[in-house]
């Protein structure tokens, strides 16, 4: 007895209800999950259900969608229940989907080889000629096997008498493994028990087979191989970077490649570094503005080119969304009698492509019963329920159909079966598809043992992630010993210690520099905020003009406070400025838009930074949230817990990361960040200050935690000149001046490729910084500027150019390493 | 008649260009009645790499880069092509136009097939309604293709006005077919989507025209320009070209270059660098008969 699980009972006979057959009990291969959710109990189930969405959360699992207001990063939603497959129906399913894999497979060959297909009438032309993703300049091109298909997509669905149908075909870049990757890793670890006991097939080996296949490809032995992204702006992003750390591959976008001499090379700091095999998972269509689509800003040009020189090889094969067309699945039986010598194992959902006059006059008798897709992705149109048409709306488009016969399919509409998803503290009922990857080896084809299972939302039959539908893991219960091999799990085979150090491309370590500058940025400012905050509640008017100082160094360009004469500053103005600074999500320079900064930067190097790192960037994305109705008093606390998360941050970033280009990249840019803080807070006492003022040197002592150091050495004695000592020219203090141009000399020094000039300018900046005798140095107390030739003056004018070299110094820095500079396309007119 | 051709292509940058990727459509494709004797491309800078292929087409592409820091690219394609195309077709009578354009969907022979694909949409021709009822004044029930074609090319001559200022390579054909101006790319556009929209097979040629200079002056050297016209198939006679600038089906007159879907697919030189900046374009082309 099932029933007490579910929320409401179960409806059958209509569906096919993936659990019960009869709505009362399980079916055999579901009585163990029953029993053992049962067992959890709702309480505990929940339990689980939370940690597995914290987790989520903090692992920065996202799938954007276009047009959502979370916008991108929307957190991956995944349900508690897997969806139970046994060995027998697996078994019939794995051989449907290998053989549409093979056939497909030589369908692509052929439309890009011989065209025998075209020529003795197996396969319409039209369907190929009217395809905007048949890519005319790789027809003939010779490709390495087992690379055209190197992995396809299939979607199944189980319509209500059992039988499993293919829905659609994904040959393009098919998405959703490393979902499906992710997925298991989650569920596997909320219902350990069950899943230990249930003999599951692991998905492991399948990622190895593609590691092994993709390797095979490149024909040498330690081949480069990257996967080549659209950026972080594409819904599955977390996908590719999961997968490329997951699998051991760069991660690159078309600006990180180039082509040079026929040959693909990656742009790293420490120079050009070929690439072998390229994982695609951007459109075909896009990948070479030269000979594709010129209007692409995601591609390299001259791909193609390199391609046909066979120095590149890429997977899937530049050309194979050609075959990604409902419009080819009625000519798939035919085609298997007549390329494999076989009947379609597994049938795709009924179909008519309109280019034929007989389905187009079928479908348009029929327009009720079916729904209308638009025959190639390309079109980007929305599916048409015939039946819901109104009959204006259909005589036009009835016309549409005569007049473009070619765009468009006919399906018939499949009533899903459902499964049950957790939520509520019980079962429902939700309608599911199962998305299922084939794999083209040197030694076969290999099916993923399971999948990506996509559940529909509440209501409705239309599944779709980019509809805010979520997923399910998927359990092969297998009848024999499973392989348990894990990615890191150690085998008996003899391991070559290796010591290479990973290539870091260009764009890496342009974000891994701004990933440093921003956290050392947030800390700056989360450092004089919790300064200031305290002493803007106490509001002593004698301290105002110190804060209002001290609040200039925020670098908040809105400011103006200090200016305007005619309305003095007042606490009231200085309070509604802090509270900004500390929760507008508006205004750039303020501390949650500095911390988004970091989670955004982060998300896109997450495969070069480890777990715990991508744990904390997503804990300090969050660290100023509140409650509604927060007061400005309620903010030091924070402030604290915040500056906690970055003291973590910056020990990892000290002793989690190896010291390659990376390090060194963050390293140069919190240094930079610092010291651009510092020349800042450090003017304000050159420029000079007043003795009525001489408050704000105390709280920049607090800001740059020497306090402690201070007071060990001046005792109780505030003077402008001692505290230049320890926050400008003590070398040995990590928050001084002199510190961060030692380190920033030095860290750049050990770049490969410097540019000598630069690291001449930095070594020169600190020189003369340590021939500054502040001991020379009389400081007036009237807060007026010395007359003539004075010691105060000239360091004033040193901090002042200073402040002009970093950014410069930053930009040469961008200019060297990270430059990007997107290539522009030119066609000459006539 | 022989020809000899230059085609000499200049591009001066504001600033250096780092690198540049190219291609360049500039060598004649030789066949039946368009006899390539000799071709040479010479770029300065010098490329570093340099490949030729035959594209899908079968028009002669030349791949080259250029990898070192420059502010002027200069490609100059010098050619000799023999032109014997004096056959008077006028007295042909062709097929009813729908009987030749009906049949070729269900044709798999490998000509057949080489003419169905230009009957379908491509990057920068669209099927539309008003483009087919243009087409359909020219194109009535029965008439024969050559006749037709004719037609529609002197229709298409005497509505439209020659305006080098109104387009450039990236106006829409819709819009070139609104405005009734534009240069001999634009009349190529809208006669193919003319066509297609009646589902007749059409390609867009490019290539060169001889110019006579007015009576008592002589020829000026480099005033010619590269040229484009259209090709039509009609299942008896084979392709039609057609030239709607100038009202006339080429004969000797015309240098084939390069012909595919539309412009996009045989633009003479196209490429993408980095760097650059804005960059000031001239074009100077050459058409000398040699020997009549």
């Amino acid at each position: 007895m099932i029933g007490d699980l579910y929320q409401s009972p179960l409806r059958y006979g209509a569906t096919y209800e993936e659990s019960s057959a009869d709505g009362v009990n399980p079916r055999p291969h579901w009585a163990h999950l029953m029993e053992s959710l049962r067992a959890i109990g709702p309480e505990e189930l929940g339990r689980r259900r939370a940690r597995a969405e914290r987790r989520i959360r903090e692992n920065g699992i996202t799938y954007n969608i276009y047009g959502d207001p979370l916008g991108a990063n929307r957190p991956w939603r995944i349900d508690v229940v897997p969806l139970l497959i046994p060995a027998k129906e697996w078994r019939f399913i794995e051989a449907g989907v290998t053989q549409r894999a093979q056939l497909l497979s030589l369908l692509l060959e052929d439309l890009y080889g011989p065209q025998d297909l075209l020529t003795r009438g197996h396969f319409p032309a039209s369907l190929l000629y009217a395809n905007p993703a048949f890519l005319r300049p790789m027809v003939g091109v010779q490709v390495p096997p087992h690379s055209s298909l190197h992995m396809l997509a299939v979607d199944l669905a189980r319509s209500p008498d059992g039988q499993w149908w293919v829905l659609a075909d994904r040959t393009q870049a098919p998405s959703g493994s490393g979902y499906a990757l992710e997925n298991r890793t989650i569920v596997a670890d909320l219902l350990p028990e069950l899943f230990r006991t249930s003999n599951v097939l692991r998905l492991a080996p399948f990622f190895r087979a593609q590691r092994d296949a993709l390797t095979s490809m490149a024909g040498i032995d330690n081949p480069r191989i990257v996967l080549l992204t659209p950026g972080p702006h594409n819904e599955t992003y977390f996908e590719h970077s999961y997968l490329a750390k997951y699998l051991g591959f760069t991660l690159v976008e078309g600006a990180d490649l180039t082509v040079r001499d026929r040959r693909v090379y990656l742009k790293t700091v420490e120079g050009l570094e070929q690439v072998d095999v390229i994982l695609r998972r951007v459109d075909d269509g896009f990948c070479d503005p030269l000979e594709l689509r010129s209007d692409s800003l995601l591609g390299v040009p001259g791909l193609v080119d390199a391609v046909v020189a066979g120095n590149v090889k890429v997977a899937n094969g530049l050309g194979s969304g050609v075959i990604e067309s409902a419009a080819i699945m009625p000519f798939l039986p035919g085609l298997a009698r007549h390329l494999l010598g076989e009947e379609l194992k597994l049938p795709s959902v009924a179909t008519w492509w309109c280019g034929q006059n007989k389905a187009l006059e079928w479908v348009l008798e029929h327009l009720e019963a079916v729904v209308v897709k638009p025959a190639f992705p390309s079109l980007g149109m929305e599916p048409v329920f015939g039946s819901e048409l109104s009959r204006h709306e259909r005589a036009k488009f009835i016309e549409r159909l005569h007049t473009f016969p070619h765009e468009y399919v006919a399906q018939e509409q499949v009533a899903l079966s459902t499964a049950p998803v957790w939520e509520n503290d019980c079962l429902n009922s939700r309608s599911v598809v199962l998305r299922t990857y084939v794999l083209n080896t040197p030694t076969g084809w290999i099916a993923i043992p399971g999948g990506l299972v996509r559940v529909a939302e509440a209501s409705g039959s239309v599944v779709s992630m980019q509809r805010g539908g979520h997923s399910k893991d998927a359990w092969i219960l297998w009848d024999k010993p499973v392989d348990t091999f894990s990615m890191l799990r150690a085998r008996d085979e003899p391991v070559t210690l290796r010591r290479v150090p990973r290539v870091v491309p260009s764009s890496v370590a342009d974000n891994t520099f701004w990933l440093g500058r921003y956290v050392e940025r947030a800390e700056s400012i989360a450092r004089l905020l919790r300064s200031i905050v305290p002493r803007v509640l106490r509001a002593e008017q004698a301290e105002l003009q110190s804060l209002i100082r001290l609040h200039g160094c925020l670098g908040s360009r809105r400011s103006k406070t200090r200016k305007s004469k005619r309305n003095p500053p007042t606490f009231a103005a200085l309070e509604k400025e802090m509270l900004a600074m500390l929760t507008s999500t508006k205004r750039p320079e303020s501390l949650p838009c500095t911390l988004q900064e970091v989670s955004r930067i982060g998300g896109n190097v997450r495969e070069r930074l480890s777990a715990d790192m991508m744990l904390l960037i997503g804990k300090l994305r969050n660290a100023m949230q509140v409650e509604p109705g927060a007061e400005l008093q309620d903010y030091p606390t924070l402030l604290t817990a915040c500056l906690e998360l970055l003291s973590a941050f910056s020990g990892m970033e000290r002793e989690n990361i190896n010291r390659g280009s990376g390090w060194l990249f963050m390293s140069l840019g919190r240094r930079l960040e610092r010291a651009v803080y510092l020349t800042r807070q450090l003017r304000e006492i050159t420029r000079p200050l007043p003795a009525e003022d001489w408050s704000y040197l105390q709280c920049l002592l607090e800001v740059a935690d020497s306090s402690m150091t201070y007071r060990a050495r001046y005792y109780t004695t505030l003077h402008p000149v001692a505290v230049l000592d320890v926050l400008m020219a003590d070398e040995t203090n990590p928050r001084s001046l002199d510190f961060q141009l030692q380190h920033l000399a030095d860290l750049y020094q050990k770049l490969p490729r410097h540019v000598p000039a630069d690291l001449k300018a930095m070594q020169e900046a600190l020189e003369t910084l340590r021939h500054i005798d502040l001991r020379s140095i009389e400081y007036p107390s009237d807060g007026k500027r010395p007359h003539g030739e004075n010691g105060l003056a000239r360091l004033d004018q040193y901090l002042a150019e200073l402040e002009e070299l970093l950014p410069s110094w930053s930009n040469n820095l961008s200019s060297r390493y990270f430059s990007h500079a997107r290539v522009l396309p030119v066609t000459m007119g006539q | 008649m022989i020809y000899k051709v230059s085609h000499r292509t200049s591009y001066r940058y504001v600033r250096p260009v780092s690198f540049g990727n190219h291609v360049a459509c500039l060598k004649p494709r030789s066949f039946l009645h368009n006899d390539l004797k000799y071709s040479a491309l010479d770029i300065h800078p010098a490329p570093t790499t340099r490949t030729e292929r035959v594209d899908y087409f079968g028009n002669l592409l030349c791949f080259f880069t250029v990898e070192e820091p420059h502010e002027e690219l200069v490609v100059e394609a010098k050619s000799e092509v023999v032109i014997n195309n004096d056959a008077d077709r006028t007295a042909q009578i062709s097929l009813p136009w729908e009987r030749s354009t009906g049949a070729l969907a269900r044709d798999h022979s490998i000509d057949g097939l080489v003419a169905h694909q230009f009957q379908f949409e491509s990057p920068r021709i669209r099927i539309r309604p008003e483009f087919a009822a243009y087409a359909l004044h020219s194109f009535t029930p029965g008439r024969p293709m050559r006749e037709a074609l004719l037609d529609l090319t002197t229709r298409i001559h005497n509505d439209f006005r020659f305006d080098a200022k109104v387009t450039t390579v990236r106006t829409p054909t819709e819009e070139v077919f609104k405005k009734r101006r534009g240069v001999c790319q634009d009349f190529a556009h809208v006669q193919i989507a003319c066509l297609r929209s009646i589902n007749v097979a059409a390609r867009y040629v490019s290539g060169y025209l001889r110019t006579y200079p007015p009576p008592g002056k002589p020829r000026l050297v480099g005033a010619d320009a590269s040229h484009a016209w259209v090709s039509a198939y009609s299942q008896d006679l084979g392709w039609l070209d057609m030239d709607p600038t100038n009202d006339v089906a080429p004969t000797d007159g015309h240098v084939t270059l390069a012909w595919g879907r539309d412009y996009g697919d045989v633009s003479p030189l196209r490429g993408l660098i980095l760097g650059g900046g804005s960059h000031i374009l001239r074009v100077e082309v050459d058409m000398e008969p040699i020997e009549t």
